[in-house]
């Protein structure tokens, strides 16, 4: 037996999180762009599995600009204020598998050396309900990094279109359970997500050709058509780098949290002028080495969902699959 | 057409005329079209031309990378070619090292969010009346019937004011244009792919980048979004070519060409300028005229 929801269930239960003072972010169409908003009424949203979007989930996790603390200036002390916690329910729905798959991978890098309070908040006040995929596209492939389109890691409940206005419910925390209790009917129907993307390189292979081949020449011949736009960085789940400055004047002011991208070739330009990455050949070898050496060498996961978002808004056709198909070609 | 392009560039490269030729291959997934850096006539095969040739490829002669390989050969579209007259007015590029390889377009088929192929050309090819490239070295392919008369009409249609968006911004109300460039500035993200995709903007350190004091804010809040955009903007007026790479290239699908738009239509209308037309003129916004209109200026 499974559970099932109906779409009209599922909105009234949004709904009454509304309503509650809760935090709904799901995606919302804008022509043919779709991206993940904070909707203020569930019918802004479209509950349809996708696997383009304009953006992922994770700004509503690490958002694009944070404030961390504001300081003003009173005689000859500054005051500091910290920025108040997150302290609503959030209730991410919509996410594809991919996406969510990216949360436990950010979860130890938010905790590490310095427990992250703005990450941390977010994630513990956060139901996160993914779509299985209904269909993959020459973008995808979560197969090569331990994903699928069902894959349920980061999912609070996952759910599974049915076709029919109604959706099988696969709750697989306590929050996943709690959101759908006493929502559901009992069914006989069986959700059935797409079949796995194929993929035809080895990611485990080229992380090995990666680390043996930090000088090669190969990094610039592949990144040559790459412009530096980080675009890949921006719109990925994964990716977190941000910039911390200051801004306001002398008097009054606060610091802030940005993203930022090693695509831009001012991520490691020096004081003194001298830039150690000044091609985007080392720019992409960065980014690639991080996602699949560095990160999963410290924290057991690969930096990459394999969603495809990175390639598919890349102008320049480029992006982490056409990457990693292009180092295959080298590894023997 | 396309062989006459690799017959082209393999007799160049033969004849040593150009180290490296930019042109448009497969290379993306699913066979998507993006930059090729060909530097063999064995390997002139990998260029292709068709409707979905759309990067503005003159946004690598900037770059180190791309310059350390001497002498370059360059497929440009018609409006790309507006960009390299551009950059050799503003002397980015020296014309010595460089062959402009003019394709004759009739049109790009617009980029889905998804990078598939929309059954639609984009708003700049519909209003270009430019399809035969000038200022160019060479030039590959024939004009159309019908569009032998394009070097007569008004050049840079793609700047002009005929675009149907931009007339309808026009009909706003101030606080409606505003309304409606506060929803679109929102969404920036501050990537500043916009910037790295533009031919035009390719300075080493961006004003966006000063740091020592920080000129704009870097955050992508509201201020600091419409600071970035308008000031982007302001840079490019009377250079814009209105490729149209920083608004494909936008993750935040940020309606750029329509601002880009308004900005040469100004320059158009107050100076009667359009950018990248001629070769050897002095840049709209590095010059003034004694009988300016404004005071402060003369
Ligand atoms: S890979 Fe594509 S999206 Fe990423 S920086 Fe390069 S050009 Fe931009
Ligand atoms: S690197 Fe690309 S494929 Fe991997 S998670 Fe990021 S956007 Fe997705
Ligand atoms: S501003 Fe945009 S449309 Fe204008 S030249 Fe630069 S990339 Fe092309
Ligand atoms: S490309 Fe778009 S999102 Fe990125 S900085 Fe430019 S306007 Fe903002």
């Amino acid at each position: 037996m499974s559970q099932i929801v109906t779409l009209e269930q599922l909105k009234q239960t949004l709904g009454a999180k509304l309503a509650a003072g809760a935090k709904v972010v799901a995606p919302v169409l804008d022509g043919e762009f779709a991206s993940f908003k904070e909707i203020a009424d569930v019918e802004q949203a479209s509950f349809v599995p996708r696997i383009c979007m304009q953006n992922s989930i994770e700004e509503f996790f690490f958002p694009k600009h944070e404030t961390i603390f504001t300081f003003v200036r009173q005689g000859n002390d500054v005051v500091l204020n910290d920025a108040p916690d997150f302290d609503v329910e959030q209730i991410v729905v919509g996410a594809r598998p991919c996406d969510a798959a990216a949360l436990p991978v950010l979860d130890p890098l938010f905790a590490w050396d310095y427990d992250d309070r703005f990450y941390q908040r977010r994630r513990a006040k956060s139901t996160v309900v993914s779509f299985a995929c209904t269909q993959s596209d020459a973008h995808c492939f979560c197969t090569a990094v331990g994903g699928s389109p069902e894959n349920t890691h980061g999912a609070d409940a996952i759910l599974f279109d049915l076709g029919d206005g109604s959706f099988e419910v696969r709750a697989i925390t306590d929050k996943g359970k709690a959101l759908f209790d006493g929502k559901t009917t009992e069914s006989d129907k069986v959700g059935k997500a797409c079949d796995a993307p194929v993929v035809n390189f080895d990611v485990w292979k080229i992380a090995d050709w990666i680390r043996a081949n930090f000088d090669s020449p190969v990094w610039e011949q592949v990144s040559l058509r790459c412009v530096g736009c980080g675009t890949c960085a921006y719109v990925c789940p994964t990716c977190h780098c941000f910039d911390i400055v200051d801004e306001g004047s002398y008097k009054k002011g606060k610091r802030v949290k940005n993203w930022d991208s090693c695509q831009d070739a001012m991520f490691t330009m020096h004081a003194s002028g001298h830039n150690p990455r000044d091609t985007q050949g080392k720019r992409q070898r960065q980014r690639l080495t991080h996602k699949f050496v560095i990160y999963p060498d410290k924290f057991k996961f690969y930096l990459c969902t394999g969603c495809g978002s990175c390639s598919r808004s890349c102008a320049q056709m480029f992006g982490v699959r056409p990457c990693l198909e292009a180092l295959d070609k080298e590894v023997q | 057409m396309e062989n006459e392009l690799r017959n082209a560039i393999r007799e160049l490269l033969e004849k040593q005329e150009i180290d490296v030729a930019i042109g448009y291959g497969r290379v993306g997934v699913d066979g998507a079209v993006g930059a090729v850096f060909v530097t063999s006539p064995d390997d002139v095969e990998q260029i292709v031309w068709n409707d979905e040739c759309r990067q503005n490829l003159a946004v690598h002669l900037t770059r180190p990378e791309v310059k350390a390989f001497g002498k370059i050969g360059i497929v440009v579209k018609p409006c790309d070619a507006r960009a390299v007259v551009v950059l050799a007015n503003e002397a980015q590029v020296d014309l010595d090292l460089l062959t402009i390889i003019g394709v004759v377009c009739s049109g790009i088929k617009r980029a889905k969010p998804d990078g598939t192929t929309a059954d639609e050309y984009y708003a700049k090819c519909e209003t270009c009346v430019q399809h035969t490239p000038q200022n160019v070295t060479l030039v590959v392919g024939d004009v159309a019937e019908g569009e032998a008369l394009d070097a007569k009409n008004e050049q840079n249609a793609a700047t002009a004011g005929n675009n149907a968006k931009l007339a309808k911004l026009r009909a706003m109300t101030v606080e409606e244009r505003f309304a409606y460039w506060r929803e679109q500035f929102s969404r920036c993200v501050r990537c500043y792919a916009c910037r790295q995709s533009c031919p035009m903007c390719y300075c080493n350190r961006c004003v966006a980048d000063k740091n020592r004091p920080t000129r704009i804010d870097t955050s992508a809040s509201l201020k600091g979004n419409f600071a970035w955009n308008i000031l982007r903007a302001f840079h490019l007026a009377g250079r814009c070519v209105g490729c149209g790479a920083c608004a494909s290239a936008c993750p935040a699908g940020i309606e750029l060409d329509l601002l880009n738009l308004t900005v040469s239509d100004a320059a158009k209308e107050h100076f009667g300028f359009v950018a990248g037309t001629e070769f050897g003129v002095d840049p709209l916004i590095g010059t003034y005229a004694d009988d300016d209109k404004e005071e402060f200026i003369r």
